[in-house]
């Protein structure tokens, strides 16, 4: 009886490294999307460090963000700006701080706001239900 | 609207500073030890198990009756809500009543009073309110309910981690699980499967093996410092009721159910995890949007799956190992069950206290317009839920209080298991170690979780 559990252990165990495994490689990948997000976010911050609000730029192309989820992490009390081009119509829904915005196929909306919420809050593509943003507040 | 990792919410927390894991982590280590040589060696919890018995007013009171049928009626009348609000409501989740009720009320609330107040589930199923109401029907008619087939206990509790594993692949696998049509056809499949299940084998064989919700707030409320017993309500030191072995199969596959599926939604938050998904849905841009959403719901179900496994794998090889050390030759699988339950309570604190605090707000709204029609029925659909309400530094330390608290629960109640299980042998300090080795890993893993966000 021990043996067929260790056996059975033993498999499930092996199933599970294996299935971590290929998670690795995925984001061997991931990890270079994130990558190129940061630094196409360093920059912004960097070109935008002259005025006042943050921006925090997303591009989305076939209904995804560009480069993958975008991430930003700002104070609170900081003034954020999302400005977000789509080229498909939907609404750009900011969750926690409830902000709501249509955007048309080719168009930009810009959703500026107040960080006053500590958390972490997506942005999303409301009507496909896809996450395009994260913005970290920190205390 | 896309789910945000657990079903429902607005606010994410952020990730705990990783001090927090490295001082939790050697804290549980420390404990596990001194807990191992210089604390008791013979088992005190079973003895306290039995509790002093409250004033037997009190016993009948709260188990009489009339409380029963009140709190069945309100059960019904709230059921009756959900569904109908996730039928006609508007489909605008978080302006529903149904998605906030479930996620949040329910499926947060009653594993938090269970753990307070003992099994309250117990009087507050509507199913099982429905179920006694049929049955006093038909008594009253003459009739007699009987079960038309008999329960065979080799089944345990495998139906309901299967119907556990249901709801929470609904939670945290599928794309869009606030979507109220969506919770009313879920809604409407589990009433089926409690109702049809009582039904058949009997109201008590199903809340014991079949209800996965019973099973799991029955198992919690063994924490509580309150029971039921013959009648009377008796006190006992919380933890104790968790005392002994857990011999009903499919005992393990549950629990491992409960742990596992906490910490894949902890994991399912991490930055790997979201941009796997997201990745996912990249390749797909081009495909319709139900195959994105079933290839999203696939990725999260194979995690959900792995997670559970690697809880039983750990389980089965410490196990394994503790019963080679203390040269038991019969399988100790039933013994440290229990002690799994006060860690997935502690998951569940640790996973859920932002939603439960600030999501919970949304239901005073909810309550005076629950078809999100612009009602206003108890004057509360102005009251605007504070979003800020708890600091960032306090829900650190209610996760990484939660998550130690539960974790020496856990060792003592391992340890107390031990003392009776390797009693009679001379390594039965060596014998411990692959037991107080797999909660260090637990302990370590959800404090991980935590610190990765």
């Amino acid at each position: 009886m021990n043996k067929i559990l260790l056996v059975v252990a033993a498999t499930v165990a092996s199933i599970a490294l294996v299935g971590c495994g290929s998670n690795d490689s995925e984001s061997a990948s991931t990890d270079t999307t994130t990558t190129e997000t940061t630094t196409t976010t360093t920059d912004t911050t960097t070109t935008t460090a002259a005025k006042k609000p943050t921006e925090v730029k997303v591009v989305v192309v076939n209904g995804s963000p560009q480069g993958g989820i975008v991430r930003q992490t700002v104070n609170k009390d900081d003034q954020v700006v999302l400005v977000v081009t789509s080229d498909i119509a939907d609404e750009i829904h900011l969750h926690g701080y409830d902000k709501a915005r249509d955007v048309a196929a080719g168009g930009t909306i810009r959703l500026p706001f107040k960080a006053t919420i500590p958390g972490r809050f997506e942005a999303e593509l409301e009507s496909r239900g896809v996450q395009i943003a994260e913005i970290t507040v920190e205390p | 609207m896309r789910l945000l990792a657990h079903g429902i919410g607005v606010v994410r927390d952020l990730p705990i500073p990783a001090v927090y894991f490295y001082v939790g982590a050697s804290l549980v280590l420390v404990v596990s030890f001194v807990l191992l040589f210089a604390l008791w060696r013979r088992p005190l919890l079973e003895e306290h198990a039995t509790g002093r018995a409250l004033p037997g007013w009190f016993g009948r009171l709260v188990l009489s009756g009339a409380v029963r049928i009140v709190l069945g009626l309100f059960s019904v009348l709230l059921f009756g809500l959900t569904l109908a609000t996730a039928l006609f409501g508007t489909t605008t989740s978080l302006l529903n009543f149904a998605p906030t009720f479930v996620y949040v009320i329910f499926w947060l609330g009653i594993p938090f009073l269970s753990v307070l107040f003992g099994n309250v589930w117990s009087v507050l199923s509507p199913w099982r309110a429905i179920a006694d109401a049929i049955v006093w029907l038909l008594e009253l008619r003459g009739r007699e309910a009987r079960p038309v087939l008999e329960w065979s206990d080799r089944w345990g509790r495998y139906p309901a981690a299967a119907a556990l594993f249901s709801f929470v692949a609904l939670e945290l696998a599928k794309v869009s699980p606030d979507y109220p049509r969506t919770l009313a056809i879920a809604t409407a499949l589990y009433s089926y499967w409690a109702l049809a299940g009582m039904a058949v084998y009997g109201r008590d064989a199903w809340t014991r093996g079949g209800e996965g919700f019973a099973v799991m707030f029955e198992l919690l409320s063994r924490i509580a410092p309150f029971a039921a017993r013959e009648g009377r309500m008796v006190l006992r030191w919380p933890f104790t009721g968790l005392a002994g072995d857990e011999r009903t199969r499919g005992a393990l596959l549950f629990v491992a159910v409960m742990l596992g599926s906490t910490s894949f939604d902890g994991f399912s938050r991490t930055i790997r995890w979201q941009d796997l998904t997201s990745q996912v849905r990249a390749h797909l841009a081009a495909s319709s949007h139900r195959t994105v959403d079933l290839a999203v719901m696939g990725v999260n179900l194979v995690g959900l799956v792995l997670f559970i496994a690697a809880i039983l794998a750990t389980y089965l090889v410490a196990v394994a190992a503790a019963e080679k050390l203390g040269g038991i030759r019969r399988s100790l699988i039933p013994d440290f069950v229990l002690p799994l339950v006060p860690i997935a309570a502690a998951y569940m604190v640790a996973h859920y206290f932002t939603l439960a605090v600030i999501q919970g707000q949304f239901i005073v709204t909810l309550a005076s317009d629950p078809f999100g029609r612009g009602w206003d029925l108890f004057g509360t659909a102005d009251f605007a839920p504070n979003l800020a309400l708890v600091s960032p530094q306090t829900v650190w330390y209610v996760q990484f209080g939660a998550l130690v608290v539960g974790h020496v629960a856990g060792l003592a109640i391992a340890h107390d298991r031990a003392v009776v299980v390797f009693r009679d042998t001379r390594r039965s300090v060596e014998a411990q170690i692959p037991m107080l080795a797999l909660m260090v890993l637990y302990t370590s893993a959800g404090l991980w979780l935590l610190s990765r966000g």
